[in-house]
């Protein structure tokens, strides 16, 4: 748990971080967020005392930090930045290794976490245990970042900005495995960004800063639906609110059984799924906006799984013109479906706390 | 001193103001002229020498032999310098570039003093093998830097420079060498230096300069020649470097 | 740009004019010459003239070879390179031997005061000998390691020809037996003098550069302070430390014991540490400064007291920046020493500036030819010392 008491910051006479105070509980994934200079990475860095606090307290699981030794406690607390901050003249072992070693753990523990650690970011040792930081991909280099992070198991893990600098592709797919990470360790995260999508991908409470203060600190879906202020509104983007509602939505959330035979998707419309011998959907019959196409081809690019998010799916039915898409799981085999009708009628389901993490 | 310090400087040493220049060249026209006036000092510094101040030719004259051995060997250098290093930086010449690079890199390890003692068995005692030496030595630092200050000129500016209809000569003329200049500077201003430095030593070879009364005043123990001659050279070498500073920030485009 | 391999004649323009060149130097410039006491100037000798048949035969065979792997036609690209390298160490032998085996035979019907001297051919065919293995080595793309076992082939070659009475009736060699006791002592001055400055220069200059990195207020007059010492002429910072040095001697009569004083090595050594410290100060800081400063914030943020930042982050990334500082400094007091033997400090200089005052330019050569070649070793040495001292993930 880390609780943040009238968090303060004076540069020059300005107050850069004003008056924060917040509460994250063990186990959540805190985001900070908020325009350029609005004080989330000071706020980030006075955690770990890179930056030295000019006023307030700061409590890790019950400990003031200013009052251990800032070593002591950086080395308690995990920290992975947009640069990655890998150091050029060790290996990926070596690298993942640093905080073990500062605490002087035996070899062959060492040697142990990070065989773990790797496995655990989809890095086969053997391939990657030797190689230097500059022979990696940005993904692979930020996923060394982030291993070396969690490397001594730390209390709590801070991240700022850590996906800035990779391309929107790799981007997704570290932020699916960010998700991944904390559900399987529960580790209490706190995660600096400026992007709203990642935000939304990613927390369990987010906090937004403008100009130095903490405007409101609140789980996302209802930073969206119950915003403080206008500030809060327009940050979040009044205009696809409703994206970014499906956004935290996941399909598994609004999948039913699919039709094997044939089913009214819309008055006047019905659909069924062929499948072949192994249950893989590939044919789909109806269920396309205009009648010339009884018969669609089911095609890689508009399968849906259980775990894509709803704006992802419903980016799909509108791109490929279809109704309903087929939700497969890891064998290709079909599971479900979901559709355009589906999405309007959750509410019910306490969508409001759908996107937690999955316990 | 190698080539890769030398190219990049990546240091500027913080620029005296223009007052400083300003007294510092005053005092060396001063003391090349005056330098006579100063006799009583000399002769109370130094009690016991019996002819404190060197006489045998004018320090005017001096300065001048010594300008003029650096500015020639000076010129020869550049002109040659920029000639080679812009022809290896052609298409024709490419092929050649390593090699003169890596000769320009190697040569510069020699000693100066060195390659001067070999001037004289090719070139006979004087004036000529002291410019032989200079210009040739001063010849390396000029070459390197004008390969690696066109290098510096972005690829991306050459490809709009071709696109927008530039003639290879008028590529050359209007974008590469106004960019590459500061660094060629740095690679003159190296030059020279070392010059006006080897230039003094020219005088245990036969060339008349500022070292003449400094090493007779070495071989004959007199201090006070050996001092005149230092504080002359020295300011020299200084105001010369300082010069130089200005004509390279001058071709500073934001760098 | 090139047009393609099988239409050009040449391939390798850079050994054409090597050979073009050597082949006119032969033709017009003395390989050797001959004079009839240590004093005055010889008559010139061509290279015909010195060279019995099999050796002029071997020379052409040699000239073939070379000329086979210049053009484009004959041989493979790299088998054409390997040529190349590997004529350079019999052009190379070829080059000593002949000159020691004309002075054999052209002495051996002289006057005992006759010399013998190398000639500009013998220079230049030496020179251009360097200068295709150079070439070769570049296209080859030979790592460190290729280039140092060429280093010591042609080591070893040289130091074959020397081993023996081949050389010893050649004028400077002659000299060099008259100063051999003298020049194993100057050698070692020399070395002393630059050892002696060094030491001092890094253990000024690396904290130095350390608080420069730390402290940017002290940086720009810092730089401008040893910048002017790099500027001044080495002869004038020499002359101008004479006077206070040896008031200094004087006043204090345990340094003067020390022996401190206006000539010799004292001036010498502290010129020398003036002039060294600007590089060394310069590369420890932009060593410093190159380190990543995501590389420095993880570090801090990992919990790595600034000890540990320093000798496991920041001391071996700037290593081979700070090495090369040596490298520069090393080569420039090598230099430098030659022009303190004018205050007296000794060195290969005493030489060069014992020869210019009698006219003796054997003498003169004898000091500058080793100058040279211990500058060109050191500079290599140090060269490879910066490539091991990168770190593997750096390179």
């Amino acid at each position: 748990m880390i609780e943040l008491q009238g968090l303060t910051k004076t540069y020059a006479g300005k107050n850069v971080v004003e008056d924060v105070s917040m509460t994250l509980e063990t186990g959540e994934f805190g985001v900070l967020i908020g325009p350029s200079g609005c004080g989330k990475s000071t706020t980030l860095k006075m955690i770990n005392r890179l930056v030295p606090l000019s006023g307030g307290r700061i409590i890790l699981n019950g400990d003031d930090v200013t009052e251990l030794p800032a070593e002591q406690l950086r080395r308690r607390i995990g920290y992975a930045i947009q640069s990655t901050g890998l150091f050029p003249h060790w290996s990926v072992a070596r690298n993942i290794a640093t905080v073990p070693q500062l605490l002087k753990w035996p070899k062959s523990r060492i040697d142990d976490r990070v065989d773990e650690l790797m496995a655990m970011f989809h890095l086969d040792p053997a391939e990657f245990r030797h190689k230097y930081p500059h022979q990696l991909s940005g993904g692979q280099a930020q996923r060394v970042g982030v291993a070396r992070a969690l490397a001594a198991d730390p209390e709590v893990l801070l991240m700022d900005e850590p996906f800035g600098a990779v391309d929107p592709i790799t981007r997704e797919a570290l932020q699916a495995e960010m998700r991944r990470v904390h559900r399987q360790t529960g580790k209490t995260i706190v995660f600096v960004t400026h992007d709203m999508d990642e935000a939304l991908q990613l927390a369990t409470r987010i906090a937004l800063l403008n100009g130095g203060r903490l405007v409101q600190y609140d789980r996302p879906i209802e930073m969206m639906v119950k915003p403080a202020d206008d500030f809060v509104r327009e940050f979040f983007g009044q205009a696809d609110l409703g994206l970014k509602l499906l956004s935290r939505r996941w399909v598994h959330q609004y999948q039913r059984p699919p039709s094997l035979a044939h089913h009214a998707t819309l008055p006047g419309l019905d659909h069924c799924w062929r499948l072949d011998d192994a249950g893989r959907p590939i044919v789909l019959e109806g269920a396309r906006l205009d009648d010339q196409h009884r018969h669609t081809d089911v095609r890689a690019e508009w399968i849906a799984t259980p775990e894509m998010s709803m704006k992802e799916a419903l980016s799909r039915m509108v791109w490929y013109r279809v109704m309903v898409l087929p939700v497969v799981d890891g064998t290709g085999k079909l599971i479900g479906e979901v559709g355009m009708q589906g999405i309007m009628g959750i509410e019910s389901d306490g969508g409001l706390h759908a996107g937690e993490p999955a316990s | 001193m190698s080539g890769a310090a030398r190219s990049a400087r990546p240091l500027r040493a913080a620029s005296a103001g223009n007052g400083v220049l300003l007294i510092l060249i005053a005092l060396l026209i001063a003391l090349t002229l005056g330098m006579a006036q100063l006799e009583p000092l000399f002769r109370a510094l130094f009690p016991d020498l019996g002819n404190p101040l060197y006489a045998r030719d004018s320090f005017l004259n001096l300065m001048l032999a010594h300008i003029g051995l650096v500015l020639v060997s000076s010129l020869i250098s550049v002109t040659i310098g920029i000639a080679a290093g812009l022809f290896v930086t052609r298409p024709v010449g490419r092929e050649f570039e390593p090699m003169v690079s890596s000769l320009a890199a190697i040569g510069q390890t020699f000693p100066p003093a060195a390659v001067l003692a070999i001037a004289v068995p090719l070139a006979g005692f004087g004036f000529t093998p002291t410019i032989i030496a200079l210009s040739l030595y001063g010849l390396l630092p000029v070459i390197q830097n004008t390969i690696a200050g066109l290098g510096t000129v972005p690829q991306t500016t050459l490809e709009a420079a071709r696109g927008n209809g530039m003639s290879r000569w008028q590529i050359l003329r209007r974008v590469e060498l106004p960019l590459a200049m500061r660094v060629i500077i740095a690679g003159i201003r190296v030059s020279v230096i070392i010059n006006i430095g080897t230039a003094t030593i020219g005088s245990t070879v036969g060339a008349k300069s500022l070292g003449t009364p400094l090493i007779a005043g070495l071989v004959g123990n007199n201090l006070a020649y050996v001092i005149q001659g230092a504080l002359l050279v020295g300011l020299l070498a200084i105001v010369t470097d300082l010069l130089f500073e200005r004509l390279e920030r001058r071709y500073a485009f934001g760098v | 740009m090139t047009p393609p391999e099988g239409r050009r004649l040449v391939g390798n323009r850079v050994l054409t004019t090597l050979l073009v060149a050597a082949v006119a130097s032969v033709a017009l410039l003395p390989f050797a010459s001959l004079s009839p006491n240590r004093l005055v100037s010889g008559q010139p000798v061509m290279l015909w003239q010195a060279l019995a048949g099999w050796q002029f035969a071997t020379l052409a065979l040699i000239g073939i070879l070379l000329l086979v792997a210049a053009l484009a036609g004959p041989l493979p690209r790299r088998i054409a390179l390997w040529l190349s390298l590997g004529a350079t160490l019999p052009l190379l032998a070829l080059d000593l031997q002949a000159l020691g085996a004309y002075a054999h035979r052209a002495l051996a019907e002289a006057s005992p005061a006759a010399r013998v001297s190398q000639g500009a051919t013998f220079w230049i065919l030496l020179f251009v000998s360097a200068l295709i293995a150079i070439d070769a080595l570049q296209r080859l793309r030979l790592g460190p390691s290729g280039r140092a076992l060429y280093g010591v082939a042609a080591l070893a070659v040289i130091g074959v020809c020397f081993s023996g009475e081949l050389l010893s009736p050649l004028s400077i060699m002659r000299e060099f037996a008259n100063q051999r006791d003298n020049f194993i002592d100057q050698l070692v001055r020399h070395l002393l003098l630059v050892a002696g400055a060094l030491l001092p220069a890094l253990l000024i200059g690396l904290p130095l550069g350390l608080l420069a990195n730390r402290r940017a207020r002290l940086r720009n007059g810092l730089f401008s302070v040893l910048n002017v010492f790099q500027t001044l002429p080495s002869i004038a910072v020499f002359g101008l430390l004479i006077a206070p040095l040896s008031a200094l001697g004087r006043a204090v009569p345990w340094l003067g014991e020390l022996g401190v004083s206006g000539i010799g090595v004292a001036p010498a050594i502290i010129a020398l540490v003036l002039y060294s410290l600007l590089p060394i100060v310069r590369n420890t800081y932009s060593g410093l400064a190159g380190v990543s400063t995501g590389a420095l914030e993880a570090a801090r943020g990992m919990g790595m007291t600034p000890r540990q930042i320093l000798w496991r982050v920041e001391i071996p990334l700037a290593l081979p920046v700070i090495l090369s500082g040596l490298r520069i400094v090393t080569v420039q007091a090598i230099g430098l020493v030659v022009v303190a033997a004018l205050i007296g400090a000794g060195g290969f200089g005493a030489f060069i500036f014992q020869g210019l005052g009698q006219y003796a330019i054997d003498l003169v050569l004898l000091g500058a030819i080793p100058t040279i070649v211990l500058a060109v070793i050191a500079d290599f040495a140090l060269q490879i010392l910066v490539s091991l001292s990168r770190p593997s993930g750096t390179r």
